[in-house]
């Protein structure tokens, strides 16, 4: 699975990276997160997670070629 | 910046086929509003051309015409800005632009509706986002336009960090509507929740949803 994160979580993440293990919903990948930098924890719990170009919720099935976007938030205008 | 030009009274009465003059640099020719990206993306890398916007934002049946430009400016709580750099998830902030376009389209009863956003470094002054809506009467035009830069702001994902005069720079000033709505999907709005009376007399549509995303 790979994972793009952006803005103020590349300072937690590096931008793009891949994910060998299986990973099947956003709570899984939330603990994965973790255990990469625990110090993301509160930054993580106002992510939203997307894929391709709408978001998902915990009931999504993640597939191993997926591609997972963090998506902090909004700071645009 | 807000820019409104609203025809005159008697111009907003007459007929389409005379509301619009058919001179240099104006489109009288209704355009297909299906979706603007052919000729103006919803994210841009480039400068934001208000004028070709706005040169494409007349129809024969809009008396008004309202143009928000979001510019960036040379402070922030305290502290002296050199310059912004937006980023944003590109697919997913291009299709929730156009739906929140679409929307406000057939909410307000708009003729045209527009919106860009930048990515990249954005110098002072220089336009970040930019917001136009024309309909019949301006208070369909106003309305619809400040409703769809505040969902662009709150919604979209784009996300800007702020370049201090001093060297140091930090990403900030996210939407934090999460921490009053405990949803990280749902949002509190500057705006009115839509314009279902105005002084006008317009009988406007129904309160937009406070969430679409």
């Amino acid at each position: 699975m790979k994972v793009h994160v952006y803005a103020a979580l590349k300072e937690y993440f590096t931008p793009e990276f891949e994910l060998a293990e299986p990973i099947r919903n956003t709570d899984e990948l939330k603990v994965c997160l973790l255990a990469i930098n625990a110090t993301a924890g509160e930054i993580l719990k106002t992510c939203r997670f997307a894929v391709e170009d709408g978001f998902i919720d915990n009931d999504f099935k993640l597939k191993e070629h997926d591609t997972v976007i963090i998506v902090p938030p909004s700071s645009g205008g | 910046m807000t820019l409104s030009l609203s025809s005159l009274p008697a111009a907003e009465a007459d007929p389409p086929e005379s509301a619009s003059p058919s001179g240099a640099g104006t489109s009288a020719e209704p355009k297909d509003q299906s979706d603007q990206s052919a000729a103006f993306p919803y994210i841009s890398a480039e400068s934001l051309d208000l004028v070709e916007l706005l040169r494409n934002a007349h129809h024969p049946g809009a008396g008004a015409v309202v143009l928000f430009s979001g510019e960036v400016r040379d402070n922030n709580r305290g502290r002296d800005v050199a310059c912004l750099e937006y980023e944003s998830y590109g697919p997913l902030a291009s299709k929730m632009i156009r739906d929140i376009l679409q929307e406000a389209k057939e909410k307000w009863n708009l003729q045209i509706v527009l919106a860009q956003h930048r990515i990249g470094k954005v110098a002072i002054g220089d336009t970040a986002v930019v917001v136009i809506t024309a309909s019949a009467h301006r208070s369909e035009a106003y309305a619809a336009n400040r409703h769809i830069i505040d969902r662009i702001k709150h919604e979209a994902p784009i996300w800007k960090c702020e370049y201090y005069t001093d060297g140091t720079h930090e990403w900030g000033n996210n939407c934090n509507c999460h921490s009053i709505t405990g949803d990280n999907a749902k949002h509190i709005y500057e705006t009115a929740p839509g314009p279902s009376a105005t002084s006008s007399g317009y009988p406007g549509p129904s309160a937009p949803p406070n969430q679409s995303y």
